[in-house]
């Protein structure tokens, strides 16, 4: 029977699951929009994992991501970590030589700065939503290209139209325009390209010094176009890592894996039954004080088995 | 007169000041999500959130029956300095004719308006009434700053979770009854011993992080603003300190210059190292106070700006410099209505770690370090 760690990634776009072997072997992942369903996507991310492997040992879990509370309370979670932690840990796992990452996901893109293999610097976009996957995603479909198709055709351009990439609606109208110009697709998709990047590296990477090797992960990484155009910005290669897109979950798995390992400890895992219990989630505003903080509440087949979001602990502390 | 105020920070001090001179004090609720959406629905769009949340509490203080309102001005090039304005002129176009908004810049800009406000808020009391009651005051504030600086060192070593935030509140409930002088000191006293008798753990020196909190007044005093970012870092095991305390606000301001503590002086020399010139708003003190926490051997600083405010924005496009050259970790955090929690929690708790391992050296052990203490108090880590 093999023995695996778990590692969750649940963002607002998508939910990864992965398992890896006590090597850090990726032996399986999955990818699952999350559709504003976080208990559904998780739960279906273990059963996806059971179906594939079979009987297996569970030895940890960890999870990341906007959802990892929530997800670290329907598994029983050893481990729940941010996602900038969670990615340079699998990062460097991976290329341990690595200075920068590039991590652009659906809706949050980040840029994190790595020396000695150690998280010097990191920035996030906060508002602003230009640069990240759910733009191109609706570029794409604007423009009547499957996304999968969108960065063949950027390469295939041999000129590149400059694009205003300063924000997601000034793109829009800026390539409405030059399509009227008569430019081709091809064209227009390479100057976007060259624009989210440009965006980026000047709206996240403000003021960083990023310097190779660099890494460009997350879900936009499948697409060559932006890995061409981030080539061409910052004349350097850019290595794309083979499991690029759950590298989040592959990191929190590793967590996992260190904690568990040095603590000599066992699992809280509550078993791949956990993705046929009944959780909900539901929230309260409490009027102990004036804080009145907004407490969330989880309950498994009604029993409440985790509470967070109290300033003083009083629910936290409670169960 | 029926007397409200923007609710910023420790708001039972204002409270104490319109009860001292005998007013009736309509207590504005602490902002919540309601104060904003109302707040937003009726500032203008690009405005910065304190105008729109200092909005909001007006509009909620006059439902519950305000007559008055009183603020502090702005003063210096940033646009804070035509809040009031902007404030008066949307409370008349809802019709609020009978609502006065009373703003008080400071005494230096100009000494008549000073004047005639004074004159108007002191309800006809005897002078020496008034003097006695604002020194109480003002000791007052002292008393619940140095009680709050101490909350700050200890919630991150608190043994029962929750326990130092819980005990604060209380301390505020003490501190809201006190009528005199001498109920201060014992009321102090007491709180004093209250806090002490937290039961802690013991962490070495080395082990210990301490993060600065510097930017605008409004986002760096009021905690429902900010998501708690105090409590956010105490409970992540971090010593906080904050640039501005209402104590040190009053010095800075209100207290004639040349009895002002030299420290202010210093603070502005020392952000004058960055930016030359006023820019308005809290840029300068802003950025003295990051080379003053450097200097005082902190390990961070976290820098809340409110989106678009443009001082903030000046120090925001220094920081990569101002980090680089003192060599201090510095998170800026942009606050607007649109601010996601789970974003902003991920920041504090990456820059955390960052700090944690800045400290240590190396990356892995140091989560499982830290893991492993968090898990011994919880089953499971959780911000
Ligand atoms: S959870 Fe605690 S801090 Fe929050 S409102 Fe209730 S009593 Fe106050």
């Amino acid at each position: 029977m093999k023995s695996i760690y778990i590692g969750v990634d649940v963002g607002s776009v998508s939910t990864n699951v992965v398992a890896i072997d006590r090597d850090v072997n990726v032996l399986f992942k999955t990818y699952i929009r999350t559709n504003g369903q976080p208990i559904d996507s998780v739960k279906e991310g273990i059963r996806q994992l059971k179906e594939s492997l079979g009987d297996v040992e569970v030895l940890g879990v960890g999870t990341t991501g906007s959802g990892r509370q929530l997800a670290g309370a329907i598994l029983g979670a050893d481990v729940i970590k941010n996602e900038i932690t969670a990615h340079a840990t699998a990062t460097i796992h991976f290329v341990p030589d690595v200075r920068t990452i590039f991590e652009i996901g659906g809706q949050d893109s980040k840029i994190i700065i790595i020396k000695d293999q150690m998280v010097v610097d990191f920035a996030m976009n906060t508002v602003c939503a230009a640069g990240t996957g759910s733009f191109l995603d609706h570029q794409a479909e604007r423009l009547k290209i499957p996304i999968e198709q969108f960065g063949d055709l950027a390469l295939s351009a041999k000129n590149s139209v400059r694009i205003a990439g300063r924000c997601t609606v000034f793109a829009e109208s800026d390539m409405i325009a030059k399509q009227q110009f008569g430019f081709s697709k091809a064209e227009i998709i390479r100057g976007l390209c060259d624009a989210l990047v440009r965006n980026y590296l000047n709206n996240v990477g403000r003021g960083k010094n990023l310097e190779p090797p660099y890494v460009f992960q997350g879900g936009v990484a499948a697409n060559r176009g932006i890995k061409a155009a981030f080539e061409r910005e910052l004349k350097s290669e850019i290595i794309v890592p083979e499991h690029f897109n759950v590298m989040g979950a592959i990191g929190s798995a590793i967590l996992a894996k260190d904690y568990i390992e040095k603590n000599k400890v066992k699992t809280n895992f509550r078993g791949f039954d956990a993705a046929d219990i009944e959780f909900t989630t539901s929230s309260f505003e409490c009027k102990g004080c004036s804080n009145r903080c907004e407490v969330v509440r989880v309950a498994m087949e009604g029993k409440v088995i985790a509470m967070w979001g109290d300033r003083c602990g009083k629910w936290t502390n409670s169960l | 007169m029926k007397v409200s105020f923007p609710y910023m920070g420790s708001a039972i001090v204002y409270k104490k000041l319109f009860e001292f001179l005998e007013h009736e004090v309509i207590m504005p609720p602490k902002p919540t999500q309601k104060t904003m959406d109302l707040g937003v629905k009726y500032s203008p769009e690009f405005a910065c959130i304190p105008l729109k949340m200092v909005m909001g509490t007006y509009l909620e203080a006059i439902e519950r029956g305000a007559k008055v309102l009183v603020t502090s001005g702005g003063h210096g090039p940033c646009r804070a300095g035509f809040y009031g304005d902007t404030h008066r002129n949307i409370l008349k176009s809802l019709g609020y004719d009978d609502v006065e908004l009373i703003i008080f810049d400071a005494p230096q800009d100009n000494w008549k308006a000073f004047w005639q406000n004074v004159q108007k808020v002191r309800n006809g009391l005897p002078w020496h009434k008034i003097i006695n009651r604002m020194y109480t005051l003002y000791r007052f504030v002292q008393k619940l700053d140095e009680l709050e600086k101490m909350v700050q060192k200890i919630r991150p070593y608190e043994i029962n979770k929750g326990q130092t935030t819980q005990v604060w509140n209380e301390i505020q409930e003490k501190f809201d009854k006190i009528k005199t002088r001498k109920e201060l000191y014992e009321v102090y006293e007491e709180c004093k011993k209250m806090l002490l008798s937290i039961p802690t753990k013991e962490v070495d020196e080395k082990d210990r992080i301490r993060v600065g909190i510097v930017g605008e007044i409004y986002v760096v005093m009021e905690s429902s603003i900010n998501f708690g970012i105090e409590e956010i870092l105490g409970n992540l095991g971090v010593e906080v300190e904050r640039s501005l305390y209402l104590f040190e606000w009053i010095n800075d301001n209100l207290v004639p210059w040349v009895l002002r503590p030299r420290r202010f002086k210093e603070i502005i020399k020392k952000g004058q190292r960055y930016i030359k010139i006023l820019i308005g708003g809290h840029a300068v003190e802003t950025v003295g106070h990051i080379v003053d926490f450097k200097e005082r051997g902190f390990d961070g600083i976290v820098h809340l700006m409110p989106f678009a405010c443009l001082p903030e924005l000046v120090t925001q496009s220094l920081i990569p410099k101002i980090s680089k050259e003192l060599d201090i970790p510095i998170l800026s955090l942009p606050i607007d209505e649109q601010t996601g929690k789970a974003n902003m929690l991920t920041r504090i708790e990456a820059f955390i770690d960052l700090l944690r391992h800045r400290k240590k050296g190396k990356t892995k052990e140091v989560f499982v370090d830290e893991l492993q203490q968090h898990a011994e108090e919880e089953r499971v880590v959780m911000v």
